[in-house]
């Protein structure tokens, strides 16, 4: 015999009233309604994190094992085209900065469609559109800390101080990296709910940007044209992070520079979408 | 008893000369003349800034008491389902003011949160986190709700492998196993194949007598009677008529209502 809904024990429900006109504020009342809600966006990432490699013998082992063949691959490749002198050394710079690289990569190619994924829900559900940024935030996020977590066990081998400076001086990077992937993204997918041919833009300028950064290549390898890296919003968004991590040192201007722009590049993002939050059901 | 009602509930939904603007942004559609876009949407085509406008809904003064039971009357396009979603918090009025004091649960269409890749035991626990905020009480939920959608095994299979029907029901069980205090439906959040609609009748019954306050859009005078006792009647985005639900049904089948619908 099947429970009537009434007969199911309800316990505490929280103010749904409340929580829903949270997002609805400013960027504070937005970040409020995300701590709120963080049960529910960080399980269906996490589950989703997990139903990708289900039918696979290594699971998310996937993650670390693609990053760990291409850096293997493209360090023998390009330490032969650059000669370079100290291949463990490049192996590690390319290693630590590719992973970061395609983290991000990943995150702002997966951004402009996001709020077109979820169109059904957006014009059926009330639960605002920061939920969906949340939860794809949240997919990223697990997919850079586990996809890191080993391509820096695999490179450890090469370098053995680089889990330890990872303890000791990553987390400032760490956590800036994090909060880059958050708004940059939603940024993206917000210009390019209203844009359409932004999504046509958005894998050429990767494509160029990641030429542009010095990944493949050593910083030093710029010479004259080192100034282009400052320029470059992506590249400084993990530098502070690699450069912390390889050499040992805590980076604190370039951090202490990066947390400000984050700030702001949050701000911005959320203000961008409260803003666009009344037209974003008819623009997906 | 509307006047009971009226006299001593709280109000929970005040509506005064709210407008509902909505854009359309592609290029076919700015290219369809006003005669088409009323056929569709009930509203009328203008044009701001560069693209067409429709004005899905115009000049709603209305307010609803707490326990109150709304019928939505109206033809397709009349502007039932854009309501539920201003007042649910999915649109938001481009004018006018929309004062909302108690959270309204809408269930207009057959729409999970969580992705396709994911299992019906995994949408049922994103469900329940969304409501509770927290998963104290849900393997009692859980239960009842693979009880009732007869999912079995399948159930901690990915949705994408679900035939619609069985996403309906599964939907269905979910969406009604949790009572709520201001529930708008559409009718045309069905419960699945025939059979499983008359399996799922004295629950969807039992449900919509336990919500506090409900609205209720549907064709069906039957329905509607059974559970409202005042009925908004809608034509092009306008309440053109509010009153008692029999009052309102007859005044929307009368040839008054048929003559201004074909003007």
């Amino acid at each position: 015999m099947n429970q009537s809904p009434s007969s199911i024990p309800h316990n505490h429900i929280p103010d749904l009233l409340k929580l829903w006109q949270l997002s609805q504020q400013s960027p504070w009342g937005q970040l409020r309604f995300a701590w709120h809600s963080r049960r529910v966006w960080w399980f269906t990432a996490t589950a989703r994190t997990k139903a990708r490699y289900v039918r696979t013998k290594l699971g998310n082992l996937w993650l670390g094992l693609t990053n760990l063949l291409s850096i293997a691959a493209l360090a023998a490749v390009y330490g032969t085209v650059f000669k370079v002198e100290n291949f463990r050394e490049y192996a590690v710079y390319l290693g630590v900065g590719l992973v970061l690289w395609n983290s991000l990569s990943g995150a702002i190619g997966s951004a402009p469609q996001l709020f077109e994924q979820n169109r059904d829900s957006i014009n059926n559900i009330n639960l605002p559109p920061l939920f969906y940024a949340l939860e794809e935030w949240a997919f990223q996020l697990q997919t850079f800390l586990q996809s890191f977590a080993m391509v820096l066990l695999g490179l450890t081998l090469l370098q053995h101080s680089l889990l330890l400076n990872v303890l000791v001086y990553g987390l400032p990077g760490i956590l800036n990296f994090a909060v880059f992937l958050f708004w940059l993204p939603l940024l993206v997918c917000l210009v390019g709910a209203r844009f359409k041919d932004f999504y046509q833009l958005v894998p050429i300028v990767l494509q160029l940007v990641f030429l542009l950064s010095p990944i493949l290549y050593m910083k030093s390898n710029l010479g004259s044209m080192n100034w282009i890296t400052s320029l470059n919003p992506l590249y400084n968004s993990f530098s502070p992070l690699r450069d912390s991590v390889i050499h040992g040192h805590p980076a604190v201007h370039a951090n202490l520079i990066q947390l400000i722009s984050n700030l702001i590049g949050l701000y911005v993002s959320l203000v961008f979408l409260r803003k666009e939050r009344k037209i974003l059901p008819f623009l997906v | 008893m509307r006047d009971d009602h009226t006299v001593e509930a709280e109000p929970v939904l005040e509506l005064e000369h709210v407008n509902l603007e909505i854009p359309v942004f592609s290029s076919e559609s700015r290219s369809i003349g006003s005669v088409f876009l009323r056929t569709l949407t009930g509203g009328k085509l203008k044009r701001d800034r560069g693209h067409a406008c429709i004005d899905a809904l115009r000049d709603l003064n209305v307010s609803i008491k707490s326990g109150e039971r709304i019928a939505l009357i109206g033809h397709n396009g009349a502007g039932k389902s854009t309501f539920l979603r201003l007042i649910s918090g999915i649109y938001q009025p481009s004018s006018g003011v929309l004062k909302v004091h108690q959270f309204v649960y809408p269930m207009i269409s057959r729409s999970f949160i969580t992705s396709p890749e994911l299992s019906g035991f995994q949408a049922i626990k994103a469900h329940y986190l969304t409501i509770h905020g927290n998963l104290q009480g849900f393997s009692v939920f859980a239960q009842n709700v693979i009880d009732f959608c007869g999912l079995g095994d399948f159930i901690y299979l990915p949705i994408k492998g679900y035939s619609q029907g069985m996403a309906a029901r599964l939907l269905f069980a979910m969406l009604t196993g949790i009572p709520h205090q201001c529930l708008a439906i559409d009718e045309g959040f069905g419960a699945g194949d025939s059979r499983f609609v008359e399996a799922a009748q004295n629950r969807l019954d039992r449900f919509l007598e336990t919500a506090g306050t409900l609205l209720l859009a549907s064709h069906s005078d039957s329905l509607l009677q059974r559970f409202c006792e005042r009925g908004l009647v809608f034509h092009q985005g306008r309440i053109v008529m509010d009153a008692d639900l029999n009052e309102a049904l007859a005044f929307y089948h009368s040839e008054q209502f048929t003559e201004i619908s074909h003007v």
